[in-house]
């Protein structure tokens, strides 16, 4: 079937980034006006569209296809969307971004992302790559008056636009090795029917260099804790969980559907990858004074679980990628945006220090970070142990004990960060910090969802788990 | 439903709490929380007696089995059920977490709010581990109670009490993480060898496995329940915890916490892998005589009474391993037993410190002497519960004491004598430390005016003294009632009726 519904959520949302853009154009200078709800509009419209395409398994172009699995990450891309648009507003005004821009980026990105999870076709997933790239490059440098930002923006831009030349090599050979086609479903067959090893490897390993960049794995980590501390907080927030999202969904769709065949070449590479990066990024989270640098390490562990994931392999590890995308989305987004909704211009909040006492001063605040913290950490009743758990038995499951017992052990490293955390809230007396300000309904509103979410992933997961499985199901 | 409503109570009741506390810290509600709180915890542990009123003694399984289907795709089920074992725990956890929150009354007014939540949450979690037969359910609540008691150390605690928070909260944590990959395991094993995929304990009981799965699993379920006991040279821990808790905590962790290891080992590592479990038992036995000698000597040069009492767990959790490990009715019995014995003395104990550092902001041996003169009736009750401790006959102790060195010594002589040392021991740590806290002249002149019990800590002494007492005197009551599940689960250990 060849019509436009596969794209219909992506384009429901470059229609609302477009207004975004055509708003700034037409809003008097100094004008308050909630650009914001453009993208929640857009965004919910996304998310309804996604659930009306569910089972329908559309494809348009024969390039972008509407399965399941890419709806599923539709919705999780717009709840990460909504989320951020939420707390966007009171940010955008204190810290002075340009909010044109600002709202029209993240949407861009978030069209991107879409589309970087239904391509079937190499060169859709590279275009779509670059589409979010692009939008998070300069998103990342928004504070043109900061130093610490534009250092960000161009460490991230460089080493991005370095791992993009990996990846379009990659699918240089992929189109060699396929003769001449850069779809996924040609090259499937090319590989099963005996390909030519050098080559197949090659291509491997040098989308694999890509991949690994975009989703923060070791050693390809090195920009994220730069790009993460300079980046406006909100915009760390966006990036930590869409980008996430959206490159795991292309990571698994191309390494667990064209190049499963040759599992045996990739798993051990990619295994002591996972390794490094789970360790690494828990090891590393110990050392940071800086709440934003510690999340970036954390999101680096984070994607050595979600690695285990593709390294298991099986369809227990394909569901429990999307499963653990989602509770890591809702807390991550929820932590962070607690972070960005208590800084200022002047002062960023994101020292460990700062939050010292905030139990005190501000109790619903305290207690929802806490319970994003504790879902980061994986504690029962919490999403993040299902997500965790998910993860974990699949890898078992395929009988990678070992990996499993890293895994868990560095889970429990990256907890002593998590509390530490936890410990200057509750258990440290406020210092002088400047006063913290006020957080607007809509925020709240914003992070009590996720908390909802984040319990409801914890207690009654079966009914998510049993979409997740389906949405495996169509394309493998 | 009976189960549900006792494991979930006190978490509403800690919401209502939270609710009824307003917002911020409002002093002024304090009474009210306060209140609110202790009547919450007195209907759950009214709850919990009228589960001992209704259940049937000789009936060897589970009783009152909730079993409902919660992530199917995996066969997680909630599944709840009672039994002997767990009975008479889910009592004790009734029982302390009133005292607990009376026991602070006084000393605890900073957020009195979120104390009496975390406190009650406690429970929930405490309770949801003796009931769950479902390993991933189990699971769930073994690790949700650290969060609470994390809190309860770390804001309400002593001048450490950060570190003490964190250590025992990592600590435990590496243990039963590695607990959860087997439990994947065996799952999966269990689902490999019959198709079915599961956690439901009843089912994976019986479970083939390999030699090398075994006692691997074993060993990771072990460990995860010996740090929890904790066992020598797993302890290190419980020291900082303990000194640096609040006397509530004190009281939970001594009392029901420590014994959520002993309930692991009896209840899912022995039974589950009962070969493993023969092989290791002696191993585990040592380790535990180490603990009960070692223990009882470092708490015989410890200077604070707080650390004195909690190496005295140390010693004391030692004995209830060594009868696990012996694997006879009289010793798993006694275990069982001590378990409840050591729940109610050590709880009495840390409570007793408790009132003697609310009035001298000391815990320090040094500081007091000549106590009896001043608070005779403290005193008194403090003799009891000391009493108790050591196992003299006629209190709780002793039985608890006398069938576990009964049931190892069936099993392995040498052991039980070394054992015995033990028993010798702690009457010297004990009483010496009673000695020098409450005989001979007022040394300090600090001492003088120190007020005797009120009613409050009447209203903790009174039950715990008599708990002691009647438990000493009318074992059969609580024997009877263990008897059933204890020769089922030495049959599964064993391999009869499989």
């Amino acid at each position: 079937m060849n019509s436009f519904a596969a794209t219909i959520p992506i384009l429901i949302v470059v229609l609302s980034a477009i207004a975004a853009m055509l708003a700034e154009a037409i809003r008097h200078p100094g004008e308050r006006m909630y650009i914001a709800g453009f993208g929640l509009i857009g965004l919910v419209g996304a998310a309804v569209a996604s659930v009306f395409l569910w089972d329908s398994d559309a494809v348009s172009f024969g390039v972008v296809r509407a399965d399941n699995f890419a709806l599923f990450i539709n919705i999780i891309l717009c709840i990460i969307g909504v989320l951020t648009m939420l707390f966007s507003n009171e940010v955008v005004e204190r810290e002075g971004l340009p909010p044109g821009e600002y709202y029209a980026l993240t949407l861009f990105a978030i069209s991107g992302m879409m589309l970087m999870a239904s391509a079937t076709d190499l060169l859709v997933v590279f275009l779509a790559l670059e589409v979010l790239s692009l939008a998070v490059y300069v998103l990342t440098g928004l504070r043109r008056s900061s130093a610490g930002g534009a250092e960000a923006a161009f460490k991230y831009f460089l080493l991005g636009a370095f791992s993009s030349a990996f990846f379009l090599y990659g699918i240089a050979f992929s189109f060699l090795l396929s003769q001449g086609s850069t779809r996924l479903d040609g090259l499937a067959q090319a590989i099963a029917s005996g390909p030519n090893a050098t080559l197949a490897m090659l291509a491997v390993s040098l989308l694999a260099v890509g991949f690994c960049f975009k989703v923060s794995a070791v050693p390809f980590h090195m920009w994220t804790p730069d790009a993460y501390e300079g980046a406006p907080t909100i915009v760390t927030a966006f990036m930590s969980t869409g980008v996430k999202a959206a490159a795991f969904a292309a990571f698994v769709r191309v390494f667990l559907s064209a190049f499963e065949p040759m599992q045996g070449q990739w798993i051990p590479v990619l295994s002591a990858i996972a390794v490094a990066t789970m360790v690494v990024g828990a090891v590393m989270g110990v050392l940071q004074n800086n709440i934003k640098r510690m999340l970036a390490y954390s999101s680096i562990a984070h994607a050595g679980y979600l690695l285990l994931g593709i390294i298991a392999a099986n369809s227990a590890g394909k569901s429990a990628v999307l499963f653990y995308l989602l509770t890591y989305a809702v807390a991550n987004l929820g932590a962070l945006g607690i972070v960005a909704l208590l800084g200022t211009a002047e002062h960023p909040h994101d020292e460990l220090r700062d939050f010292a006492g905030l139990w005190k001063t501000r109790p619903a605040l305290a207690g929802m970070m806490t319970v994003f913290l504790l879902s980061l950490g994986g504690f029962p009743p919490t999403a993040g142990f299902i997500g965790k758990w998910y993860i974990f038995s699949a890898a078992v499951q395929e009988g990678h004990f070992t990996l499993a017992i890293i895994g868990v052990l560095s889970s429990v490293v990256s907890v002593f960060f998590y509390l530490r955390i936890v410990v200057m809230m509750y258990m440290t007396e406020e210092g002088a910090v400047p006063a913290r300000p006020r957080v607007s309904t809509a925020a709240m509103a914003g992070l009590g969802l996720a908390m909802l979410a984040t319990f409801y992933l914890g207690i009654l997961p079966t009914r998510v788990i049993d979409y997740a499985l389906q949405s495996i199901q169509t394309i493998f | 439903m009976l189960l549900s409503t006792i494991v979930f109570l006190p978490l509403a009741g800690a919401m209502l709490v939270l609710l009824a506390g307003g917002r911020g810290d409002r002093p002024e509600r304090e009474p009210l929380v306060r209140n609110l709180a202790l009547a919450v915890s007195l209907v759950a542990f009214a709850a919990t007696l009228y589960l001992w009123w209704v259940f049937n003694p000789s009936e060897p399984g589970f009783q009152f089995v909730e079993n409902r289907p919660w992530l199917p795709q995996f066969g997680i089920s909630y599944h709840l059920g009672v039994d002997g074992i767990s009975l008479f725990l889910i009592v004790l956890t009734g029982f302390l977490t009133p005292l607990s929150l009376l026991c602070s009354w006084q000393s605890t007014h900073k957020n009195v709010k979120l104390f009496s939540f975390f406190l009650l949450a406690l429970e929930s979690a405490m309770l949801g581990v003796f009931v769950s037969v479902d390993l991933f359910l189990f699971y769930i609540f073994w690790d949700a109670v650290l969060i609470p008691m994390y809190f309860l150390i770390g804001i309400w605690g002593y001048d450490r009490r950060i570190y003490a928070a964190v250590k025992f909260i990592l600590y435990t944590m590496v243990g039963s993480i590695l607990m959860l990959v087997a439990i994947i395991g065996l799952s999966y094993a269990h689902g490999a060898a019959t198709g079915q995929q599961t956690f439901d304990l009843t089912q994976l009981y019986g479970t083939a496995l390999s030699w090398q799965m075994e006692k691997w699993f074993f060993l990771a379920f072990a460990l995860a329940f010996l740090i929890k006991v904790p066992l020598f040279p797993f302890h290190t821990w419980l020291p900082d915890a303990h000194v640096e808790a609040p006397t509530a905590g004190s009281v939970i962790l001594a009392g029901v916490m420590l014994k959520m290891g002993t309930y692991g080992l009896l209840r899912f590592a022995f039974p589950l892998f009962p070969n493993a479990a023969h092989y290791f038992a002696p191993y585990i036995a040592i380790l535990a005589v180490v603990g009960i000698i070692y223990g009882a000597l470092v708490a015989m040069v410890q200077p604070d009474m707080k650390k004195l009492v909690a190496y005295s767990s140390v010693s004391h959790l030692g004995f209830v391993v060594l009868g696990l490990c012996s694997n006879t009715v009289q010793g798993v019995e006694g275990a069982v037993y001590q378990m409840l014995n050591h729940g109610v003395s050590t709880g009495g104990l840390f409570m007793i410190v408790g009132m003697l550092s609310d009035r001298r902001h000391t815990r320090l041996i040094s500081e007091y002497g000549g106590i009896k003169a001043v608070m005779p009736r403290l005193v008194a009750c403090f003799l009891i519960v000391t009493l108790s401790s050591i196992a003299v006959p006629g209190f709780n102790g002793f039985i608890g004491e006398f069938l576990i060195l009964l049931g190892s010594f069936r099993w392995m002589p040498w052991m039980a004598s070394a054992a015995a040392i033990g028993v010798i021991l702690s009457a010297v740590y004990m009483l010496w430390m009673f000695q020098r806290v409450n005989y001979g002249e007022v040394t300090n002149e600090k001492n003088r005016s120190l007020p005797d019990l009120s009613t409050r800590e009447w209203a903790l002494m009174i039950p715990t003294v008599a708990m002691a007492i009647f438990m000493g005197v009318f074992p059969a009551i609580f024997l009877r009632a263990m008897e059933p599940s204890v020769m089922k689960v030495i049959d599964l250990i064993n391999g009869v009726a499989r």
